[in-house]
C-alpha cells in the first residue's frame, strides 16, 4: 500500500485536463463522513429495533437494509462533488451513481466469488445483498464523483494515486472496505461453532469496520491535503 | 555491488540443503522416538527363562494347538492357578482418579463421595482397592487404550505407519484372550472395534463424534448391560462409557452434570457386583471387576497433555468376596497404568503381552501362596529382561544359568552400580539366584519370611528399574537432538534467505537502464507475498488452521492473483489505444490477453476449490465432486475422457505454437499423442473394472509406463544435440521480443536461443506427460482438476510470458508455488493421512512392492506440486533474459546464475521457512490435545512436501544443467571437430 506520490512518476493521464471537482472543505468532510457513518448505524438500528434482528440472526435483511438505507445517503451525499460541473447535472450524476450500485454488486461479486465464497443457491440473497452493500461502500461514490471517467478510476483504485481531497473520500473508504472484508474472511475456517462465522457475516463485519476506520482516516488526509491549498488560495 | 558467483552460489545452496536434511532427520528421529517393538506375540516361551530360548520350536507347537490345550498348557507352565475366570473391564473414558480416591491421602470432596455411594462402601470395606494409575502421555483415548492392554507406551511413528489401518496388531491381552478361547464382548466406544476388528463376539459402538451428547452415549451402553450380565456365554466383557468425559468437554470438571453422571456409573458398578455377587453361587466362577479410566481431565475438562490432572486416570480391582484385599491404605497407592496389563495377564493365566513395560501389582496377587508369588514376580521379570535384550543389544548375561539351579549355599548379592546393561544384569542376576536358592531350599523352608522378602525387594528393584528406563526410552524426547534439529534448520533457513536477498539485490545492476519497476522500492503484490507467508507461518499454529489448510492456500493464491490482476489494470488504457500507433494496439492487445488469462486463473481456482470438500469439518458439505459421483460413472467417465483428449490437444498444441517447425518438433508430438491415445485407450477399454485387478488392464498401465519414461528420458537427452541451430529470425514466439529489442551481438545470442527453444520443448512435454501420467493414476473424478491446474499454469506461463507485466522473478515464482499448493488442496489432498489415495497406489503394479507403491503414493498425493516444478522448466524458458554483456563474455557461471538463481532457491526458501517454522510449531505443541491427531501428521506432510521439493528442484537443475552443457560446450567441440566437413559451421562460428 504505498499511496506516496513520487514526484518521478509523470504519467501521461495529468497531461489530459480534466475540469476537476472542487476541492471539498474540511467540514464538509466530516459532515459527510459523518452521515455515512451515521446512516450506517441507523441501518442497524433499525434492524435492531423494529424487525429485532441483527446480522448474526438474519444477515441478508440487515444487509438489505444497511444498503437501501446508505443507497440515497451516498448518492445525494456525493453527486455534489461531481466533475465538470457544466456538463453534468446533479440528477445526471445520482442517477449514475444508481447505475453503478449493480455493476460495482457484480464487481464485488465476483471477486467474492474467486476468493471462495460459495455459489449454492442457499446463499445467494446473502450474497447478493453483501455485494450490494460492498458497491456501495467501495464504487457507488466514485461513480457519482467520477462518472464512466477510466483514466480516474484507474488512477484511484488500480494505482492508488487518489489526487486531491474529494478523491481521498472516494479512495480509502472503498480500500479500507475491501481490506477489511478480506480480513474478515479469516476467522471463518475455525472451528469456534460460533454463528457469526458464517458467510458473509464476519465479511459484513470486516468489511464495515473497515469502511468505518477508513472514514476517519480519509478526514484526516483530508485535513492535511486541504491545508496548502487553502494557504495557496489567499 | 555485491556480486556472488555462481559457484559460490551452489555451495551455499548444497550446503543449506545438507544442513536442512541433517537437522530435519535428527529432528524427526528425536520427537518420534523409534523403539524397536517385538512383533508377534508372546507364547509358551514367556514361561521359560529368557537366555535359554531355542526359538521356533515353542511358537509351532503353541499354534497348533486348540484354545482349550492351550489355556491348560499355560496353566501348567506357569504353575500359577488362575484367581478369576471371568473379567468385566469397565472404562470411565476421562475419570480421574481425584475424583473416587481424592488426592495426597486426602479424600475426594463431599459431593465427589456422595456421588459414588456404592464405590466408596466397597472401597470402605476392603471389596476394591483403587489406586492411581498414572497415564502416559498423549492422554488420548486410542494410543491409552492400546497402553492398557498390551502395556506399552507407543511411538506416534507406528500409528503413523499403519495409516491404512487403524487395527492393532502388536501384543496385547485381548490378542492372547482370544488364543486361548475367551469370548468377548464389547459396548461402549467404537475405538475397540477399530482397534480389534472382528474379536468381539457381540458388540454395540458409540462414538464420541457428538461431544455435546452425555446421556445416549452411555444409555446406549447400559442398556445391554442387564442381559449381557444374565448370560454366561462371554469370559470378558468390555464396557466403555463416553459420558463422562463429554461432560467435562462441555463443562469441566466442576460441570453441574459430573454429579450426576458419577452417580450413574456408580449404578453401574453397583449393579455388575451385585450381579456378580449372585453368580458366585451358581458356580460359574469367580468374575473381577476393573474400572478404569483412559486418562483424567484437566478443570476446563480438556485433555491430551501431561498435566497431573491429565495423567491422574484411575485403576479399580473390584472382587466379588470380602477377604481378598488388606485396605490398609486404599487410598494411597500410585501405579502406572502400564501395569494394568501384566498384572491382570497373570491374573488370568496367559503370558504377559512382549512390549509390557508394566509391572506386576503386588497386592492384586496377595492370596496367592508364596512360591505362586514369586513365580509371578519371574515371569514378569522374564519379559522385561528380554524386552531389555532388544533395546539393549549388549545385554545378555553371559554368566546366567541355564536351566540348572544355582546351588550354592549362600547366594551372592552384588552391588550394582555400573553401565545400564551391566546394571540390569546384576539387578536380574541378584533376583533370579535369591530365587534360585529359595527353591532349592523349598523343603526347609520354616523361618522364611525374612528370606521371601528379600527375594520380593530384589525382584521388585529390578523390575520398577527396568520399567523405569523403558518407559523414559518411550516417552522422552532427546532435547539436545531436538534443539540441534530445529538450530540446524534455523541456520540453513537463514541462508537460503541471505541468498534470496544477495541475488534479488544483484538483479537491478543487470536490468537497471531498461526496468523502472526497480526504482520503486516496494510493490504491493511484494508486500502481500511477505505477508501471505507471514499468515501462513502464524496460521500454523492453530490446529483448526491446520485441518483447513486448503482454504489459506487457495485465499491467499486467488488474492495474488487478483492483485495482479490489478496490477495488469493498471497499464489498460481503454480510450486512447484506438487513436494512438499500431505499436500501442499491441500493447492493448497484450494487455487484454494477459487480463482474460488471469480471469481464466482465477475461475479455474474457484472450480477447483469447489471440486474437494476438504479439511476435517466440512467434508460432509456438497461438492462438485460428491455430486458427480451421485450422477453416475459415465458422466465422471466422459469427463475423464474429455480432459485427457484436452490434455494432449493443448500439449501438442503448445509445442507448435514454437514458429521453427521442425521434424524433432513432430517426432515429439507424435510421441506424446502415443502415450495420450494410450491413456485414452485405458480409458475407453477399462473403464467399468476396477484397473488393479485386471490382467489387461495392467499390461495397458505397464506399457504406458514404458512408453512415458523411455520418451521422456530421451527427450530430455537427445533434444539439445538435435535441435538444429537457427538463425534468430525464426524462433519462438516467446523470444520475438527479446530479439527485436536487443538488435546487437544476434550472433552471440544463437546457443541461448536453442537453449531457450529446448527448455521450451522439454517444458511442454514434462507437464503434458505428468498431466497424462496423473489422469491415470488419480482418482476418476479428480481428471478434471488435473486439467484445470494443468490450465492454470499455461496461464500464467502466459501471463508471466507477455512484456506487460513487471513482476519480479521471485513474485511470479511464489505465485506459481501457491498455484501448485492450492491445486495440491483442491486434488482432494489435507493434513489428515486418511485422505492418501492408497487405492492408486497399486495400479499397473503386478506384484506388491512397498517401494513401488510408495512411490506412486507421492506421485499421486504430491501431483500439483510437481506439476508446478515441472513447470519452472517452461518459466525459464519464457523468461530467460541474457543480455548481451554475459554472452560476450560467455561467462557459464553467470548465465547459469541468471538462469537458475531464483526459480531454485525461491521455492527451497520458501519451502524452508515453512518447515522450519512448523517445526518449532510441533516442538511448542507437543502437549497440545491434538498432536498426535492434527500436528504430527500434517509434520509427516511437511517432511514429504520437503522431499517435493529437493526432487523437483533436483529435475529443474538436471535438466538445465544437462542441455547448457551440451549446448555450449559439447556440440561446440564437436562442430569444431567437424568443421573441416562443414556441417553446422556457418552458424556456429560464435566467437
Amino acid at each position: 500500500m504505498d499511496r506516496r506520490k513520487s514526484s518521478k512518476e509523470t504519467t501521461s493521464s495529468k497531461a489530459l485536463t480534466m475540469v476537476p471537482s472542487p476541492p471539498i472543505s474540511a467540514s464538509e468532510a466530516f459532515i459527510v463522513n459523518t452521515l455515512c457513518a451515521l446512516v450506517l448505524f441507523f441501518a442497524f438500528w433499525i434492524a435492531n429495533t423494529l424487525y429485532s434482528i441483527d446480522l448474526v440472526t438474519d444477515p441478508s435483511l440487515t444487509l438489505f437494509f444497511i444498503w437501501i438505507t446508505e443507497l440515497p445517503t451516498v448518492t445525494l451525499l456525493f453527486s455534489r462533488y461531481r466533475q465538470n460541473r457544466q456538463r453534468c447535472t446533479y440528477l445526471r450524476a445520482v442517477g449514475r451513481g444508481v447505475l453503478g450500485v449493480p455493476v460495482g454488486a457484480l464487481l464485488n461479486l465476483l471477486g467474492a466469488i474467486a476468493l471462495g465464497a460459495p455459489v449454492t443457491s442457499q446463499y445467494l440473497p446473502k450474497t447478493v445483498n453483501w455485494a450490494l452493500m460492498m458497491s456501495l461502500f467501495t464504487t457507488v461514490p466514485a461513480s457519482c464523483v467520477l462518472g464512466s471517467s477510466w483514466t480516474d478510476w484507474r488512477r484511484i483504485f488500480a494505482q492508488t494515486k487518489p489526487n486531491g481531497s474529494i478523491e481521498y473520500l472516494l479512495c480509502l473508504p472503498a480500500h479500507g472496505a475491501v481490506i477489511g472484508a478480506w480480513f474478515g474472511a479469516w476467522p471463518m475456517p475455525l472451528d469456534w461453532e460460533r454463528p457469526w462465522q458464517e458467510w458473509p457475516i464476519s465479511v459484513s463485519y470486516g468489511a464495515i469496520a473497515g469502511y468505518l476506520v477508513a472514514l476517519i482516516a480519509s478526514l484526516g488526509f483530508v485535513l492535511a491535503c486541504g491545508r496548502p491549498q487553502h494557504i495557496k488560495r489567499e | 555491488m555485491s556480486s556472488i558467483s555462481c559457484t559460490k552460489l551452489t555451495l551455499f545452496t548444497i550446503a543449506a540443503v545438507t544442513i536442512q536434511l541433517i537437522g530435519l532427520s535428527v529432528f524427526v528421529f528425536g520427537f518420534f522416538p523409534v523403539k524397536p517393538l517385538l512383533s508377534g506375540h508372546s507364547g509358551s516361551e514367556s514361561f521359560r527363562p529368557p537366555t535359554c530360548d531355542n526359538d521356533g520350536v515353542a511358537n509351532h507347537t503353541d499354534a497348533s494347538l486348540p484354545p482349550d490345550r492351550l489355556r491348560f498348557m499355560y496353566q501348567e507352565v506357569s504353575e500359577i492357578q488362575p484367581l478369576y475366570d471371568r473379567l468385566v473391564l469397565m472404562v470411565i473414558d476421562g475419570l480421574p482418579a481425584e475424583f473416587v480416591l481424592g488426592k495426597k491421602g486426602q479424600p475426594p470432596s463431599k459431593a465427589f463421595m456422595e456421588a459414588m455411594p456404592y464405590t466408596q462402601s466397597l472401597l470402605a470395606n476392603g471389596m476394591a482397592v483403587g489406586y492411581h494409575a498414572i497415564a502416559a502421555a498423549p492422554t488420548v483415548t486410542m494410543p491409552r487404550l492400546k497402553g492398557m492392554v498390551s502395556g506399552a507406551i507407543g511411538g506416534f511413528l507406528d500409528v503413523a505407519f499403519n495409516f491404512n489401518t487403524q487395527a492393532y496388531f502388536d501384543d496385547n491381552l485381548l490378542a492372547q484372550f482370544s488364543k486361548i478361547g475367551w469370548k468377548m464382548v464389547m459396548h461402549g466406544d467404537d475405538t475397540w472395534l477399530k482397534l480389534f476388528p472382528g474379536l468381539f463376539e457381540r458388540h454395540d459402538g458409540v462414538s464420541s463424534f457428538f461431544v455435546k451428547d452425555t446421556v445416549q452415549v452411555d444409555q446406549n451402553v447400559s442398556r445391554h448391560l442387564g442381559d449381557e450380565l444374565s448370560r454366561d456365554d462371554w469370559n470378558f466383557l468390555i464396557l466403555h462409557y463416553l459420558g463422562l468425559d463429554h461432560v467435562g468437554h462441555i463443562g469441566g470438571r466442576n460441570s453441574v452434570l459430573m454429579a450426576s453422571k458419577l452417580f450413574e456409573m456408580d449404578e453401574v458398578v453397583k449393579m455388575i457386583h451385585i450381579n456378580t455377587l449372585q453368580n458366585l453361587e451358581n458356580d460359574q466362577g469367580q468374575t473381577l471387576l476393573v474400572v478404569v479410566s483412559d486418562h483424567g481431565m484437566t478443570e476446563n475438562g480438556n485433555h491430551g497433555g501431561s498435566s497431573y490432572e491429565e495423567t491422574d486416570s484411575i485403576a479399580l480391582f473390584i472382587e466379588p468376596k470380602t477377604h481378598a484385599f488388606n485396605h490398609s491404605s486404599p487410598y494411597h497407592d500410585t501405579i502406572f497404568q502400564v501395569d494394568i496389563a501384566p498384572t491382570l495377564a497373570l491374573l488370568f493365566g496367559v503370558p504377559i503381552p512382549k512390549n509390557n513395560i508394566g509391572v506386576l501389582i503386588s497386592q492384586m496377587v496377595d492370596s496367592l501362596t508364596d512360591d505362586q508369588k514369586l513365580r509371578a514376580l519371574q515371569l514378569n521379570s522374564w519379559q522385561l529382561f528380554r524386552l531389555l535384550q532388544t533395546q539393549l543389544p549388549g545385554l545378555s548375561c553371559r554368566n546366567f544359568p541355564c536351566g540348572a539351579f544355582v546351588t550354592n549355599s549362600g547366594p551372592r548379592i552384588s552391588k550394582c552400580k555400573d553401565s545400564k546393561e551391566k546394571l540390569f544384569c546384576c539387578l536380574y542376576l541378584n533376583a533370579a539366584t535369591l530365587h534360585d536358592a529359595w527353591k532349592a531350599k523349598a523343603i526347609i523352608r520354616s523361618n522364611s519370611t525374612e528370606g521371601y522378602n528379600s527375594i520380593v525387594a530384589a525382584y521388585h528393584e529390578f523390575l520398577s528399574s527396568a520399567s523405569e528406563w523403558l518407559s523414559h526410552k518411550a516417552t522422552d524426547k532427546p532435547i539436545n537432538l531436538l534443539v540441534f534439529g530445529v538450530a540446524a534448520l534455523i541456520i540453513s533457513c537463514l541462508i537460503l534467505l541471505g541468498l534470496v536477498v544477495v541475488i534479488h539485490k544483484e538483479v537491478p545492476a543487470w536490468e537497471m537502464q531498461d526496468l523502472d519497476t526497480y526504482v520503486k522500492p516496494w510493490i504491493i503484490d511484494e508486500v502481500f507475498i511477505l505477508f501471505g507467508v507471514l499468515i501462513l507461518v502464524i496460521s500454523m499454529g492453530s490446529s483448526s488452521m491446520i485441518e483447513e489448510e486448503h482454504y489459506i492456500w487457495h485465499f491467499l493464491t486467488s488474492t495474488i492473483y487478483l492483485l495482479f490482476f490489478r496490477k495488469a489494470i493498471q497499464s489498460v488504457d481503454l480510450h486512447k489505444a484506438c487513436d494512438f500507433l499500431s505499436s500501442m494496439k499491441e500493447q492493448r492487445n497484450i494487455s487484454v490477453c494477459q487480463l482474460s488469462s488471469l480471469i481464466l486463473i482465477l475461475f479455474s481456482g474457484r472450480i477447483l476449490k469447489g471440486w474437494h470438500q476438504g479439511g476435517v469439518n466440512w467434508t460432509n458439505l456438497p461438492d462438485i465432486s460428491k455430486w458427480l459421483e451421485q450422477a453416475g460413472s459415465q458422466y465422471i467417465n466422459m469427463i475423464q475422457i474429455a480432459s485427457c483428449a484436452m490434455v494432449i490437444i493443448l500439449g501438442i498444441s503448445l509445442l507448435f505454437l514454437m514458429q521453427s517447425k521442425t521434424k524433432v518438433l513432430a517426432v515429439i508430438g507424435f510421441s506424446l499423442l502415443m502415450s495420450g491415445l494410450l491413456v485414452l485407450q485405458h480409458f475407453m477399454n477399462h473403464q467399468h473394472m476396477s484397473a488393479s485387478y485386471n490382467k489387461d488392464a495392467i499390461l495397458s498401465v505397464q506399457i504406458f509406463y514404458a512408453v512415458l519414461g523411455i520418451t521422456t528420458i530421451t527427450v530430455v537427452l537427445v533434444l539439445p544435440w538435435v535441435m538444429p541451430m537457427q538463425t534468430p529470425e525464426i524462433c519462438s514466439k516467446g523470444n520475438f521480443y527479446l530479439s527485436a529489442s536487443v538488435p546487437v551481438g544476434i550472433q552471440n545470442m544463437t546457443p541461448i536461443l536453442v537453449l531457450k527453444d529446448c527448455l521450451y520443448i522439454v517444458g511442454c512435454f514434462y507437464i503434458t506427460s505428468w498431466c497424462l501420467l496423473q489422469l491415470l493414476l488419480q482418482q476418476s473424478t479428480n481428471a478434471m482438476p488435473v486439467f484445470l491446474v494443468f490450465i492454470q499454469i499455461l496461464a500464467s506461463m502466459h501471463t508471466f510470458s507477455s512484456s506487460g507485466s513487471h513482476h519480479k522473478q521471485w513474485v511470479e515464482i511464489t505465485a506459481l508455488y501457491n498455484l501448485g499448493m492450492a491445486g495440491h488442496f483442491a486434488l482432494g489432498n489435507s493434513n489428515t493421512l486418511a485422505t492418501i489415495d492408497v487405492a492408486g497406489a497399486f495400479i499397473g503394479i503386478s506384484s506388491h512392492s512397498t517401494f513401488l507403491s510408495g512411490l506412486l503414493m507421492f506421485i499421486i498425493t504430491y501431483a500439483s506440486p510437481m506439476l508446478f516444478f515441472l513447470s519452472i522448466v517452461l518459466y525459464i524458458s519464457v523468461k530467460a533474459t541474457i543480455y548481451p554483456p554475459v554472452i560476450r563474455n560467455r561467462n557459464s557461471g553467470e548465465i547459469l546464475k541468471t538462469l537458475l538463481g531464483f526459480p531454485c532457491i525461491v521455492p527451497l526458501t520458501i519451502n524452508s521457512v515453512l518447515l522450519s517454522a512448523y517445526t518449532i510449531v510441533l516442538l511448542l505443541m507437543r502437549n497440545h490435545l491434538f498432536v498426535w491427531s492434527v500436528f504430527s501428521p500434517k509434520y509427516l506432510y511437511v517432511c514429504a512436501a520437503t522431499a517435493c521439493v529437493y526432487i523437483g528442484v533436483f529435475v529443474i537443475v538436471a535438466t538445465v544443467v544437462h542441455t547448457y552443457i551440451v549446448l555450449f560446450w559439447l556440440r561446440k567441440s564437436f562442430s569444431i571437430s567437424s568443421k573441416e566437413n562443414g556441417t553446422l559451421s556457418s552458424n556456429l562460428r560464435t566467437s
